[in-house]
């Protein structure tokens, strides 16, 4: 914090002692309180990335590398051409700090903005993904709590708004614990032509500034700053920054805003999110290479007496900012008044490349319409953990207990068993889109209507592994969501991300994002995936018990399937066909779910990633589609390869016969072989009569394919060729404990 | 003379534009989107009440809507017996307006159920289900937090064979566990005296195309198709 003086009042900002005095020489004079409080909230670290925006540089540039990207990075969300003039936008973004803080209106704000900023891109909103993480249930009413009330507040507001919730995952971790991680990512599909419409610019002198939706309070005040600073115990005092969202007044929003964009009146859009009006104007000008003259009276505010600062930096949800020609003004607002939304003209554009915001007759405002989006930057120290040295050459442990206790064990456990609790909450059919449901298969499967093409969307990333080598484990992420999209048929096509960490402010922490967005950067360049946008969620740290969670690059992926045809899921589905692993495992087991569930350990080495190795592997299952030799297709994902076998038995409870004696290529430990972690593998069902042409194509293209066993109606999985002797699993039993945990967990 | 059918939209409807999908796309008939307060009965055989949370459900669900300008103009059509249909949020409006008797609840579950049931058709003589046989069978899914059916005379709404559809298993039992939401008799929609005014809960709007099913099934079509043949009957 940094005491500044301005006229008679002595004001706390974050911003440093040396961005005031930058402030106070580009001004060449004192700013006004109102403006300061803008510089403050524009130049925290959520609005301005000022220290993660050096490291962000090393994503190459997707909008020149790569011919269908329409939009990347330092948009409101990535844009890519999916082809028969479809555009589809996508985004995913953090809601850590308000959720931890206030559960329920916490996560259904972060819907409400993610919603907004899909929106803004000019089309319709049509699926939502949500990646979660907590710490253990177990006995922990408090993570149950925020477990509870996150999933409700999504669900509420989701639901209302009439946006799908097509999938998302959940990770349960002590390191999760005080600092809970809540991102949430939407999908928008319109035509080119609806995107190309409704830039987030003002570049018109002369258009009218509109401002539409819910009224402006004093809630979410500083809501950024808030997020730009570690949790302590005095966060429950910030309360009041967290916003309240309205979701029937969100789904209005929507539906005048798509109208408006189709009266081809509306030149410019932008949502009203972290920073209020004084982002989305300051952004609408400064990009756009135009000012614009405000009256802030016009502004409907919720209460009485609101000044300037409140009114400007107020966070309140539902709002929306339009730049309207001026011959289509009485339209426009036709629509608004139609849905019954508030709504004013707040001003016009000019070309004096100037803010301006009168209270009345005062000028509150006056800053170069670009000053407040060109902040420094910071750059930050890294260091590598100490403690990862010893961690990484931690030792499985010999087990104590037999195979089947384990699996029955690992099964249940609060990461690998079913999500089922969550998702059953979340209306993921509206919109008639949702062709593969939730569990169904490892991504979200949503259909174009009026076209033969599939958006398969995914989220996810391994926490365990990037704490222990997060270079490794962010191109993990990438390769696992990738997988997932794969899995179901899909060709995958753009990545977004969302990185949370700790405190950039310590070298320890940063050295997690500055190797984190290294390992996405490379992987991305060598899969030829483009990076169409990313957030950073810093300051993930616990004060309190001096705790950072765990480095979170999230990675959302949406790939696209060609046919209805073409459309795989995950179960197993008739006797007498094979079974095929795509991929060798190696003794990976450093961060697995085994480690943890079984021996409360957090060490080991990690899974490697190859990408030349997976991108064969990749080719090799397009080329399998093609020639429609696939059935089912599962990625191997936590637990290993003998959970993701059980995951695939339980939809039709099927059973199988595996026999992995020749698949044992280095002479692996039993319990290393069914659950090491190893990246990019992937289970096939194929029929049998097929065997012959696919390990020809394996040859052709290079990849270890292993014929592991045969399906059987009786549902029992029966393991051959293990050092210990055989092995036998009750499906049922174990689809029964994937069932139960979480509604057993649940105590409140 | 071809068959017209209007789907509100009040503010918060959101099964509006997949219903309309299904009408005009999949059962190939002319039906219209109308904004609530725009609506006009005489321009239409028959009306639906889609999905949704029509004035966001706030105070209780579909109170608020009861009291919108197009309920006036449905009661008109309610009144001399064209098709008057209300799928899930629409069948809270229903009952709300008391165009149909009983109440919906919050679920037993405490929670939002969104997923795929049974139901099992108990009277085929409705403007809803005159297309189906008496025992028939269907895959549909729920999207819904309030959908317990509840009424304080259940003899009179069965003597009445006002019971439509009931919640089943795969054998057509009416089962504790094929209850998702703890509807009374397992109730999951209900029609009034006159057999033109249906409330019900699940969605036959998400389960016409078999692309969309779990079992590939396109039962929802024959609830579309049924009230499309009462329109032809009747002109």
């Amino acid at each position: 914090m940094t005491k500044v003086k301005v006229d008679e009042n002595e004001l706390n900002v974050d911003l440093t002692q040396s961005e005031v005095e930058w402030i106070q020489n580009t001004l060449e004079r004192n700013p006004s309180i109102t403006e300061l409080g803008m510089f403050d909230v524009m130049w925290s670290e959520h609005c301005s990335y000022k220290s993660s925006r050096p490291k962000l540089s090393l994503f190459e540039d997707a909008e020149k590398n790569y011919d269908y990207v329409l939009a990347g990075p330092g948009q409101d969300a990535g844009v890519i051409d999916i082809g028969d003039g479809y555009a589809l936008a996508f985004r995913i973004e953090s809601h850590n700090h308000p959720s931890a803080i206030e559960p329920y209106h916490g996560a259904a704000t972060g819907i409400g903005g993610i919603i907004r900023d899909i929106l803004c891109m000019g089309v319709r909103p049509i699926a939502l993904l949500d990646p979660l993480r907590f710490g253990p249930l177990k006995g922990n009413p408090h993570s149950q709590w925020l477990f509870k009330y996150v999933v409700k507040g999504i669900a509420d507001y989701g639901n209302c708004t009439g946006i799908p919730t097509i999938g998302g995952e959940v990770e349960f971790d002590k390191d999760f614990e005080s600092n809970c991680l809540v991102n949430v990512a939407c999908i928008g599909l319109g035509t080119i032509e609806d995107f190309k419409h409704a830039p987030s610019r003002a570049y018109n002198p002369g258009d009218y500034v509109i401002l539409m939706g819910g009224s402006t309070g004093r809630d979410g005040i500083h809501g950024v700053t808030f997020a730009s600073r570690t949790l302590t115990e005095l966060s429950e005092a910030d309360r009041p920054a967290v916003q309240i969202g309205d979701p029937f007044t969100k789904k209005m929003i929507i539906e005048a805003t798509l109208e408006a964009i189709k009266t081809g009146y509306v030149r410019g859009l932008k949502d009203l999110g972290g920073g209020g009006l004084s982002c989305a104007l300051s952004e609408l000008t400064g990009d756009g290479g135009t000012g614009a003259k405000i009256d802030m009276r016009k502004i409907f505010t919720r209460e009485p007496n609101m000044n300037s600062y409140e009114i400007m930096l107020s966070e309140s949800q539902e709002r929306m900012a339009f730049i309207v020609k001026p011959e289509g003004l009485e339209e426009v607002l036709n629509v608004f008044r139609k849905y019954e939304m508030a709504h004013a003209v707040l001003g016009r554009t000019d070309d004096s490349k100037i803010l301006r915001v009168y209270d009345g007759e005062n000028l509150v405002v006056n800053l170069p319409a670009i000053a407040l989006s060109e902040s420094p930057t910071i750059p930050r120290k890294e260091k590598r953990p100490e403690y990862l040295d010893k961690l990484l050459t931690e030792i499985t442990p010999e087990p104590s207990k037999t195979l089947d206790e384990l699996i029955y064990k690992l099964i249940a456990s609060e990461n690998i068993c079913s999500k089922e609790w969550v998702y059953r909450q979340y209306d993921h059919e509206v919109g008639v889109r949702s062709v593969v449901k939730c569990g169904d298969g490892d991504s979200g499967v949503l259909r174009i209507i009026g076209t033969d093409k599939f958006i398969a969307a995914s989220v996810g990333t391994n926490s365990k592994h990037c704490y222990l080598e997060p270079y490794e484990g962010a191109k993990e992420g990438i390769v696992e969501a990738c997988g997932n999209v794969i899995a179901n048929g899909a060709k995958p096509k753009a990545m977004v991300n969302c990185c949370n960490f700790g405190n950039p402010e310590k070298p320890e922490s940063f050295w997690y994002f500055a190797e984190a967005v290294r390992g996405m950067a490379d992987c991305c360049k060598n899969l030829r995936i483009p990076v169409v946008g990313g957030n950073v969620s810093f300051y993930n740290e616990d004060e309190v018990s001096n705790t950072a969670i765990k480095a979170t690059p999230e990675i959302m992926i949406v790939g696209i399937i060609e046919g209805e045809e073409n459309i795989i899921t995950l179960p197993f589905k008739e006797v007498g066909d094979q079974i095929l692993i795509i991929g060798e495992t190696k003794a990976e087991l450093g961060g697995s779910e085994y480690h943890s569930v079984i021996y409360d350990l957090e060490g080991g080495i990690p899974p490697k990633v190859d990408e030349n190795q997976i991108n064969s592997r990749w080719n090799f299952i397009q080329e399998l589609y093609k020639k429609k030799l696939i059935k089912a297709n599962h990625d191997v994902n936590k637990g290993g390869f003998i959970i993701t076998i059980g995951e695939m038995c339980f939809k039709n409870e099927l059973g199988v016969k595996l026999d992995l004696k020749d698949y044992n290529n280095y002479n692996l430990r039993d319990d290393e072989l069914l659950f090491s972690e190893s990246v990019g593998r992937f289970i096939i069902e194929t029929n049998p009569k097929d065997h012959n042409e696919i390990m020809k194509l394996a040859k052709e293209f290079k990849v270890y394919v292993k014929n592991v066993g045969v399906l059987s109606q009786n549902p029992i999985i029966e393991v051959k060729g293990l050092k210990s002797g055989k092995l036998e699993l009750d499906v049922i039993k174990m689809k029964n404990l994937h069932n139960s945990t979480i509604p057993n967990l649940m105590e409140i | 003379m071809s068959v017209k059918i209007a789907v509100i939209d009040f503010p918060g409807s959101n099964c509006d534009l997949d219903t309309i999908h299904v009408l005009n796309d999949v059962i190939n008939i002319k039906a219209d989107l109308v904004w609530h307060n725009y609506f006009k009965e005489s321009k239409y055989d028959g009306v639906i009440l889609p999905g949704g949370f029509a004035f966001g459900d706030y105070l209780r669900a579909g109170i608020i809507a009861a009291h919108s300008p197009a309920i006036d103009e449905a009661r008109v059509m309610l009144e001399d017996g064209r098709p008057v249909i209300g799928i899930c949020n629409g069948f809270q409006v229903l009952t709300e307006a008391q165009f149909l008797p009983g109440a919906l609840l919050q679920n037993d579950t405490l929670t939002f159920i969104c997923k795929w049931v049974m139901v099992k058709v108990e009277n085929n003589e409705t403007a809803f289900s005159n297309k189906m046989n008496i025992g028939d069978i269907l895959n549909i899914p729920i999207a819904h937090a309030e959908g317990r059916y509840y009424i304080e005379n259940l003899k009179e709404l069965e003597e009445n064979n006002q019971i439509v559809f009931r919640y089943s298993n795969e054998n057509g039992e009416c089962t504790k566990d094929s209850n998702p939401n703890g509807s009374l008799a397992n109730i999951a929609g209900v029609c009034n005296l006159e057999r033109n005014c249906i409330g019900f809960m699940p969605h036959p709007e998400r389960a016409s195309e078999s692309i969309l099913s779990p079992k590939g099934t396109s039962h929802g079509k024959n609830f579309f198709n049924s009230m499309v043949e009462f329109i032809k009957k009747r002109l």
